[in-house]
Protein backbone atom coordinates (compact mmCIF):
# COMPACT_ATOMS: atom_id res chain seq x y z
CA UNK A 1 0.00 0.00 0.00
CA UNK A 2 3.04 2.45 0.96
CA UNK A 3 4.69 1.58 -2.33
CA UNK A 4 1.23 2.45 -3.97
CA UNK A 5 0.95 5.66 -2.18
CA UNK A 6 4.44 6.95 -2.86
CA UNK A 7 4.16 6.51 -6.50
CA UNK A 8 1.47 7.90 -7.16
CA UNK A 9 2.04 10.73 -4.79
CA UNK A 10 5.55 11.00 -7.28
CA UNK A 11 2.62 11.27 -10.56
CA UNK A 12 0.68 13.73 -8.77
CA UNK A 13 4.01 16.15 -7.83
CA UNK A 14 5.84 15.52 -10.92
CA UNK A 15 2.81 16.49 -12.51
CA UNK A 16 2.07 19.21 -10.52
CA UNK A 17 5.47 20.92 -10.21
CA UNK A 18 6.90 20.35 -13.44
CA UNK A 19 10.31 19.93 -11.86
CA UNK A 20 13.21 19.62 -14.95
CA UNK A 21 16.28 17.84 -15.05
CA UNK A 22 19.35 19.46 -16.37
CA UNK A 23 19.74 19.10 -20.12
CA UNK A 24 22.78 17.19 -19.32
CA UNK A 25 20.63 14.18 -18.07
CA UNK A 26 17.58 14.42 -20.29
CA UNK A 27 18.88 12.22 -22.71
CA UNK A 28 19.37 9.00 -20.05
CA UNK A 29 16.25 9.61 -18.20
CA UNK A 30 13.92 7.63 -20.29
CA UNK A 31 16.61 4.51 -20.13
CA UNK A 32 16.38 5.20 -16.35
CA UNK A 33 13.17 4.63 -15.94
CA UNK A 34 13.09 1.78 -18.31
CA UNK A 35 15.74 0.32 -16.02
CA UNK A 36 13.77 1.34 -12.83
CA UNK A 37 10.23 -0.46 -14.04
CA UNK A 38 13.04 -3.39 -14.56
CA UNK A 39 14.38 -3.12 -11.00
CA UNK A 40 10.52 -2.52 -9.73
CA UNK A 41 9.63 -5.69 -11.48
CA UNK A 42 12.73 -7.96 -10.01
CA UNK A 43 11.53 -6.83 -6.83
CA UNK A 44 8.12 -7.21 -6.85
CA UNK A 45 8.93 -11.56 -8.14
CA UNK A 46 11.14 -11.50 -5.51
CA UNK A 47 8.37 -10.76 -2.93
CA UNK A 48 6.00 -13.09 -4.77
CA UNK A 49 8.99 -15.59 -4.38
CA UNK A 50 9.62 -14.98 -0.85
CA UNK A 51 13.46 -13.67 -1.53
CA UNK A 52 12.52 -10.36 -1.23
CA UNK A 53 15.47 -8.48 0.20
CA UNK A 54 15.57 -4.45 0.31
CA UNK A 55 19.17 -4.02 0.40
CA UNK A 56 19.21 -6.12 -2.80
CA UNK A 57 16.12 -4.01 -3.98
CA UNK A 58 17.84 -0.86 -3.33
CA UNK A 59 21.20 -1.68 -4.56
CA UNK A 60 19.83 -3.53 -7.72
CA UNK A 61 17.57 -0.71 -8.34
CA UNK A 62 20.49 2.11 -8.17
CA UNK A 63 22.69 0.07 -9.95
CA UNK A 64 20.55 -0.95 -12.53
CA UNK A 65 19.92 2.78 -13.55
CA UNK A 66 23.61 3.94 -13.31
CA UNK A 67 24.91 0.85 -15.51
CA UNK A 68 22.51 1.42 -17.88
CA UNK A 69 22.85 5.66 -17.52
CA UNK A 70 26.43 4.94 -18.11
CA UNK A 71 25.88 2.27 -20.75
CA UNK A 72 24.09 4.68 -23.43
CA UNK A 73 26.31 7.48 -22.27
CA UNK A 74 29.26 5.93 -23.06
CA UNK A 75 27.67 5.09 -26.18
CA UNK A 76 27.13 8.78 -27.33
CA UNK A 77 30.62 9.41 -26.58
CA UNK A 78 31.89 6.90 -28.78
CA UNK A 79 28.79 8.07 -31.86
CA UNK A 80 26.47 4.71 -31.10
CA UNK A 81 24.30 6.17 -28.50
CA UNK A 82 21.26 5.21 -30.22
CA UNK A 83 22.03 1.69 -31.14
CA UNK A 84 23.39 1.17 -27.78
CA UNK A 85 19.65 2.76 -26.22
CA UNK A 86 17.88 0.39 -28.23
CA UNK A 87 19.86 -2.51 -26.99
CA UNK A 88 19.88 -1.55 -23.58
CA UNK A 89 15.85 -0.91 -24.00
CA UNK A 90 15.29 -4.21 -25.54
CA UNK A 91 17.51 -6.21 -22.89
CA UNK A 92 15.52 -4.11 -20.09
CA UNK A 93 12.32 -5.01 -21.90
CA UNK A 94 13.32 -8.67 -22.36
CA UNK A 95 13.89 -9.24 -18.81
CA UNK A 96 10.67 -7.03 -17.37
CA UNK A 97 8.48 -9.98 -19.47
CA UNK A 98 10.37 -12.19 -18.02
CA UNK A 99 9.50 -10.74 -14.07
CA UNK A 100 6.48 -9.61 -15.32
CA UNK A 101 5.78 -13.95 -16.42
CA UNK A 102 7.14 -14.87 -12.85
CA UNK A 103 4.61 -12.39 -11.50
CA UNK A 104 1.75 -13.74 -12.71
CA UNK A 105 3.20 -17.32 -12.61
CA UNK A 106 3.04 -16.93 -8.37
CA UNK A 107 -0.17 -14.97 -8.55
CA UNK A 108 -2.29 -16.16 -10.65
CA UNK A 109 -0.52 -20.34 -11.18
CA UNK A 110 -1.16 -19.31 -15.06
CA UNK B 1 -9.41 -6.92 -0.41
CA UNK B 2 -12.78 -7.61 1.66
CA UNK B 3 -12.73 -5.28 4.96
CA UNK B 4 -14.15 -8.17 7.17
CA UNK B 5 -10.74 -9.90 5.93
CA UNK B 6 -8.31 -7.58 7.76
CA UNK B 7 -8.95 -8.26 11.75
CA UNK B 8 -8.27 -11.91 10.94
CA UNK B 9 -4.78 -11.48 9.38
CA UNK B 10 -3.69 -8.72 11.86
CA UNK B 11 -4.60 -10.52 14.60
CA UNK B 12 -2.13 -13.68 12.77
CA UNK B 13 0.72 -11.56 12.00
CA UNK B 14 2.48 -9.46 14.52
CA UNK B 15 5.83 -11.02 13.89
CA UNK B 16 7.63 -8.78 11.60
CA UNK B 17 7.05 -5.89 13.34
CA UNK B 18 8.30 -6.94 16.57
CA UNK B 19 11.62 -8.52 15.03
CA UNK B 20 12.14 -4.88 13.24
CA UNK B 21 14.11 -3.29 15.43
CA UNK B 22 16.55 -6.10 16.47
CA UNK B 23 17.50 -6.53 13.28
CA UNK B 24 18.26 -2.96 13.14
CA UNK B 25 20.82 -3.04 15.78
CA UNK B 26 22.45 -6.35 13.95
CA UNK B 27 25.10 -6.82 11.86
CA UNK B 28 23.95 -6.94 7.52
CA UNK B 29 24.89 -11.35 8.01
CA UNK B 30 21.96 -11.36 11.25
CA UNK B 31 20.05 -8.75 9.14
CA UNK B 32 19.63 -11.38 6.30
CA UNK B 33 19.41 -14.46 7.99
CA UNK B 34 16.64 -12.71 10.05
CA UNK B 35 15.25 -11.17 6.63
CA UNK B 36 14.59 -14.81 5.61
CA UNK B 37 13.24 -15.87 8.87
CA UNK B 38 10.93 -13.54 8.90
CA UNK B 39 9.60 -14.73 5.59
CA UNK B 40 9.81 -18.25 6.65
CA UNK B 41 7.53 -17.06 9.63
CA UNK B 42 5.12 -15.23 7.26
CA UNK B 43 4.72 -18.34 4.74
CA UNK B 44 3.87 -20.63 7.73
CA UNK B 45 2.17 -18.44 10.06
CA UNK B 46 0.04 -16.78 7.86
CA UNK B 47 -1.33 -20.12 5.95
CA UNK B 48 -4.14 -20.57 8.30
CA UNK B 49 -5.90 -17.85 8.77
CA UNK B 50 -6.08 -16.92 4.97
CA UNK B 51 -6.55 -20.06 3.89
CA UNK B 52 -10.51 -19.22 5.39
CA UNK B 53 -10.44 -16.37 4.59
CA UNK B 54 -9.79 -16.61 0.81
CA UNK B 55 -12.23 -19.61 0.42
CA UNK B 56 -14.76 -17.57 1.78
CA UNK B 57 -13.84 -14.42 -0.81
CA UNK B 58 -13.83 -16.06 -3.48
CA UNK B 59 -14.30 -19.86 -4.02
CA UNK B 60 -15.12 -19.40 -7.87
CA UNK B 61 -11.56 -18.28 -8.44
CA UNK B 62 -10.57 -21.95 -7.90
CA UNK B 63 -11.11 -24.30 -10.41
CA UNK B 64 -12.06 -27.98 -9.36
CA UNK B 65 -8.84 -29.67 -11.36
CA UNK B 66 -6.35 -27.47 -9.22
CA UNK B 67 -3.97 -29.38 -7.12
CA UNK B 68 -4.02 -28.67 -3.39
CA UNK B 69 -0.52 -27.30 -3.63
CA UNK B 70 -1.53 -24.82 -6.49
CA UNK B 71 -4.29 -23.76 -4.45
CA UNK B 72 -1.44 -23.25 -1.00
CA UNK B 73 1.15 -21.58 -2.99
CA UNK B 74 -1.50 -18.86 -4.35
CA UNK B 75 -3.13 -18.61 -1.13
CA UNK B 76 0.53 -18.21 0.09
CA UNK B 77 1.48 -15.44 -2.32
CA UNK B 78 -2.34 -13.34 -2.24
CA UNK B 79 -1.71 -13.53 1.84
CA UNK B 80 2.01 -12.16 2.18
CA UNK B 81 -0.02 -9.63 -0.35
CA UNK B 82 -2.17 -9.33 1.69
CA UNK B 83 -0.26 -8.98 5.04
CA UNK B 84 2.35 -6.74 3.93
CA UNK B 85 -0.81 -4.14 2.69
CA UNK B 86 -1.65 -4.00 6.50
CA UNK B 87 2.10 -4.32 7.79
CA UNK B 88 4.16 -2.53 5.72
CA UNK B 89 8.00 -3.02 6.73
CA UNK B 90 11.33 -1.25 6.13
CA UNK B 91 11.21 -2.67 2.49
CA UNK B 92 7.56 -1.51 1.96
CA UNK B 93 8.88 2.05 2.37
CA UNK B 94 12.31 1.53 0.83
CA UNK B 95 9.88 0.33 -2.83
CA UNK B 96 7.51 3.39 -1.51
CA UNK B 97 10.49 5.90 -2.00
CA UNK B 98 12.05 4.51 -5.06
CA UNK B 99 8.76 4.18 -6.74
CA UNK B 100 8.03 8.01 -5.86
CA UNK B 101 11.50 8.82 -7.51
CA UNK B 102 10.76 6.60 -10.22
CA UNK B 103 6.70 8.47 -10.21
CA UNK B 104 8.52 11.89 -10.61
CA UNK B 105 10.66 10.83 -13.25
CA UNK B 106 8.16 9.37 -15.07
CA UNK B 107 5.71 11.87 -15.58
CA UNK B 108 8.85 14.75 -16.27
CA UNK B 109 9.57 12.45 -19.23
CA UNK B 110 6.55 12.31 -19.65
CA UNK B 111 5.92 15.93 -19.89
CA UNK B 112 9.36 16.82 -21.53
CA UNK B 113 8.03 14.46 -24.42
CA UNK B 114 4.93 16.04 -24.71
CA UNK B 115 5.45 19.79 -24.00
CA UNK B 116 8.73 19.98 -25.46
CA UNK B 117 9.26 19.48 -28.99
CA UNK B 118 11.05 16.12 -30.04
CA UNK B 119 14.08 18.34 -31.06
CA UNK B 120 15.11 19.04 -27.20
CA UNK B 121 16.41 15.35 -26.45
CA UNK B 122 17.36 14.48 -29.69
CA UNK B 123 20.72 13.27 -30.04
CA UNK B 124 23.49 15.13 -32.36
CA UNK B 125 23.47 12.80 -34.75
CA UNK B 126 19.49 12.88 -34.93
CA UNK B 127 19.76 16.89 -35.05
CA UNK B 128 21.87 16.91 -37.49
CA UNK B 129 20.37 14.41 -39.79
CA UNK B 130 17.25 16.07 -39.44
CA UNK B 131 18.52 18.98 -40.81
CA UNK B 132 20.26 17.74 -43.90
CA UNK B 133 16.49 16.21 -44.69
CA UNK B 134 15.37 20.02 -43.85
CA UNK B 135 17.60 21.14 -46.13
CA UNK B 136 17.26 18.67 -48.76
CA UNK B 137 13.16 19.29 -48.46
CA UNK B 138 13.89 22.88 -48.60
CA UNK B 139 16.46 22.36 -51.85
CA UNK B 140 13.41 20.34 -53.52
CA UNK B 141 11.10 22.74 -53.06
CA UNK B 142 13.12 25.76 -54.25
CA UNK B 143 13.79 23.37 -57.06
CA UNK B 144 9.77 23.30 -57.76
CA UNK B 145 9.39 26.93 -57.01
CA UNK B 146 11.58 27.47 -59.98
CA UNK B 147 9.86 24.89 -62.29
CA UNK B 148 6.46 26.52 -61.39
CA UNK B 149 7.36 29.93 -61.71
CA UNK B 150 9.09 29.19 -65.46
CA UNK B 151 5.27 27.35 -66.38
CA UNK B 152 3.86 30.33 -64.98
CA UNK B 153 6.42 32.88 -67.24
CA UNK B 154 5.41 30.19 -69.73
CA UNK B 155 1.65 30.53 -69.59
CA UNK B 156 2.03 34.49 -69.73
CA UNK B 157 3.49 34.36 -73.00
CA UNK B 158 1.68 31.80 -74.52
CA UNK B 159 -1.24 34.31 -73.25
CA UNK B 160 0.65 36.97 -74.95
CA UNK B 161 1.08 35.20 -78.16
CA UNK B 162 -2.43 34.36 -77.99
CA UNK B 163 -3.25 38.16 -77.50
CA UNK B 164 -0.66 38.78 -80.80
CA UNK B 165 -2.42 36.19 -82.89
CA UNK B 166 -5.59 37.64 -81.57
CA UNK B 167 -4.89 41.31 -82.92
CA UNK B 168 -3.06 39.59 -85.99
CA UNK B 169 -6.13 38.10 -86.80
CA UNK B 170 -8.26 41.11 -86.54
CA UNK B 171 -6.07 43.20 -88.35
CA UNK B 172 -6.24 40.35 -91.10
CA UNK B 173 -9.76 40.29 -90.83
CA UNK B 174 -9.95 44.38 -91.89
CA UNK B 175 -7.86 43.85 -94.63
CA UNK B 176 -9.64 41.05 -96.41
CA UNK B 177 -13.01 42.72 -96.04
CA UNK B 178 -11.35 45.66 -97.45
CA UNK B 179 -10.22 43.02 -99.98
CA UNK B 180 -13.53 41.37 -100.19
CA UNK B 181 -15.60 44.68 -100.26
CA UNK B 182 -17.47 44.39 -97.44
CA UNK B 183 -16.46 47.44 -95.44
CA UNK B 184 -15.98 51.22 -96.83
CA UNK B 185 -12.03 52.26 -97.28
CA UNK B 186 -10.10 55.62 -97.92
CA UNK B 187 -6.24 56.64 -98.79
CA UNK B 188 -4.51 57.85 -101.02
CA UNK B 189 -5.01 57.12 -104.88
CA UNK B 190 -6.51 57.88 -107.98
CA UNK B 191 -9.68 58.69 -109.99
CA UNK B 192 -9.75 57.82 -113.33
CA UNK B 193 -12.18 59.03 -116.25
CA UNK B 194 -12.94 57.34 -119.04
CA UNK B 195 -14.72 59.56 -121.66
CA UNK B 196 -15.91 57.15 -124.24
CA UNK B 197 -18.16 59.02 -127.08
CA UNK B 198 -18.22 55.93 -129.45
CA UNK B 199 -19.45 53.62 -126.39
CA UNK B 200 -16.51 51.36 -127.60
CA UNK B 201 -15.17 50.43 -124.43
CA UNK B 202 -16.25 47.04 -123.68
CA UNK B 203 -15.96 44.48 -120.63
CA UNK B 204 -12.58 43.33 -121.88
CA UNK B 205 -10.94 47.23 -121.94
CA UNK B 206 -12.68 47.41 -118.44
CA UNK B 207 -11.22 44.01 -117.60
CA UNK B 208 -7.69 45.03 -118.73
CA UNK B 209 -8.05 48.28 -116.87
CA UNK B 210 -8.97 47.04 -113.42
CA UNK B 211 -5.65 44.37 -113.91
CA UNK B 212 -3.51 46.82 -114.66
CA UNK B 213 -5.08 48.66 -111.80
CA UNK B 214 -4.15 45.50 -109.60
CA UNK B 215 -1.09 44.58 -110.70
CA UNK B 216 -0.08 48.25 -109.95
CA UNK B 217 -1.19 47.50 -106.14
CA UNK B 218 -4.65 48.62 -106.35
CA UNK B 219 -6.05 47.39 -103.09
CA UNK B 220 -9.41 48.77 -103.62
CA UNK B 221 -11.16 49.84 -107.00
CA UNK B 222 -14.65 51.20 -107.65
CA UNK B 223 -16.15 52.24 -110.44
CA UNK B 224 -18.59 54.86 -111.22
CA UNK B 225 -18.83 55.33 -107.63
CA UNK B 226 -21.20 52.45 -106.81
CA UNK B 227 -19.63 49.03 -107.79
CA UNK B 228 -17.08 47.96 -105.58
CA UNK B 229 -14.69 45.59 -107.47
CA UNK B 230 -13.66 42.77 -106.17
CA UNK B 231 -12.07 39.21 -106.79
CA UNK B 232 -15.52 37.43 -107.74
CA UNK B 233 -16.35 40.70 -110.23
CA UNK B 234 -17.04 40.17 -113.15
CA UNK B 235 -17.07 42.13 -116.78
CA UNK B 236 -20.02 41.52 -119.64
CA UNK B 237 -22.26 42.80 -121.51
CA UNK B 238 -25.82 42.65 -123.21
CA UNK B 239 -27.91 44.64 -124.97
CA UNK B 240 -28.20 47.36 -122.87
CA UNK B 241 -24.28 48.04 -122.99
CA UNK B 242 -21.94 47.23 -120.29
CA UNK B 243 -22.31 45.52 -117.12
CA UNK B 244 -20.50 44.80 -114.14
CA UNK B 245 -21.64 42.07 -111.77
CA UNK B 246 -24.69 42.47 -113.54
CA UNK B 247 -25.00 46.29 -112.92
CA UNK B 248 -25.18 48.22 -115.79
CA UNK B 249 -22.14 50.66 -115.90
CA UNK B 250 -23.02 54.41 -117.54
CA UNK B 251 -20.56 56.29 -119.28
CA UNK B 252 -18.58 58.25 -118.92
CA UNK B 253 -16.81 55.53 -116.75
CA UNK B 254 -15.08 56.95 -113.47
CA UNK B 255 -12.47 54.59 -111.95
CA UNK B 256 -11.78 54.83 -108.54
CA UNK B 257 -8.53 53.17 -107.29
CA UNK B 258 -6.84 53.45 -103.76
CA UNK B 259 -3.13 52.51 -103.96
CA UNK B 260 -0.08 54.08 -104.43
CA UNK B 261 -0.95 56.83 -106.68
CA UNK B 262 2.28 57.53 -109.08
CA UNK B 263 2.32 54.24 -109.37
CA UNK B 264 -0.91 53.47 -110.20
CA UNK B 265 -0.92 56.61 -112.94
CA UNK B 266 2.34 54.80 -114.09
CA UNK B 267 0.64 51.91 -114.53
CA UNK B 268 -1.99 53.73 -116.33
CA UNK B 269 -0.41 55.58 -118.73
CA UNK B 270 3.02 53.82 -120.38
CA UNK B 271 3.11 52.84 -123.92
CA UNK B 272 0.57 50.26 -124.91
CA UNK B 273 -0.92 50.41 -121.40
CA UNK B 274 -4.80 51.30 -120.86
CA UNK B 275 -4.67 54.71 -121.97
CA UNK B 276 -3.29 54.84 -125.31
CA UNK B 277 -5.22 52.04 -126.03
CA UNK B 278 -8.15 53.89 -124.87
CA UNK B 279 -7.06 57.08 -126.60
CA UNK B 280 -6.08 55.05 -129.67
CA UNK B 281 -8.12 54.85 -132.98
CA UNK B 282 -10.44 52.14 -132.36
CA UNK B 283 -11.98 53.18 -129.22
CA UNK B 284 -11.35 57.61 -129.35
CA UNK B 285 -11.75 58.23 -126.22
CA UNK B 286 -10.12 60.32 -123.62
CA UNK B 287 -8.60 59.40 -120.00
CA UNK B 288 -8.01 62.02 -117.50
CA UNK B 289 -6.04 61.11 -114.12
CA UNK B 290 -6.22 62.76 -111.04
CA UNK B 291 -4.20 61.93 -108.22
CA UNK B 292 -6.13 62.13 -104.75
CA UNK B 293 -4.65 62.38 -101.38
CA UNK B 294 -8.09 61.07 -100.48
CA UNK B 295 -10.04 58.42 -102.07
CA UNK B 296 -13.23 57.51 -100.10
CA UNK B 297 -14.55 54.35 -101.38
CA UNK B 298 -18.07 53.26 -99.52
CA UNK B 299 -20.10 51.27 -102.39
CA UNK B 300 -20.33 47.79 -100.68
CA UNK B 301 -19.90 44.31 -102.33
CA UNK B 302 -23.03 41.99 -100.59
CA UNK B 303 -21.07 38.40 -100.53
CA UNK B 304 -22.97 35.80 -100.92
CA UNK B 305 -23.12 33.46 -98.13
CA UNK B 306 -21.75 30.22 -99.02
CA UNK B 307 -24.52 27.55 -99.89
CA UNK B 308 -22.15 24.08 -99.80
CA UNK B 309 -18.62 25.37 -98.52
CA UNK B 310 -18.40 25.79 -94.60
CA UNK B 311 -15.63 26.94 -92.64
CA UNK B 312 -13.72 23.50 -91.41
CA UNK B 313 -12.31 23.32 -87.98
CA UNK B 314 -8.39 24.27 -88.62
CA UNK B 315 -6.32 22.33 -87.61
CA UNK B 316 -4.35 22.36 -83.83
CA UNK B 317 -1.50 24.48 -84.45
CA UNK B 318 1.12 24.55 -81.89
CA UNK B 319 1.56 27.35 -80.26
Amino acid sequence: MIPLVGLLAGIVLGIVLEPSIPQVLQPYLPIAIVAAMDALFGAFRAYLEGTFTDRVFVVSFISNVLIASAIVYVGDQIGVGSQLATGVVVVLGIRIFTNAAAIRRALFHA
Amino acid sequence: MPDEVRPDVRAAEPSPRRQRPRSRSHNAASRRVSSLRRSQRRLAGEEHPRAVTVDEARPAAQPAGRTSEAADAARSTRARLRASLLHPGRGQILAAIILFIVGVAGAMQIHVNTADDAYASARREDLIQLLDGLSAESRRLEGEIAQLEQTRSNLQSGADTQRVARSEAERHLTELSILAGTSPAAGQGIRMRIADPKAAVDARVLLDAVEEMRDAGAEVIEVNNTIRVVGSTWFGSDARGLLIDGKLVSRPITLEVIGEPHSLEEAARFRGGIVSEITGPRIGGQVQIEQEDRVVIESLHTSRENQYARPAPSPSTPR
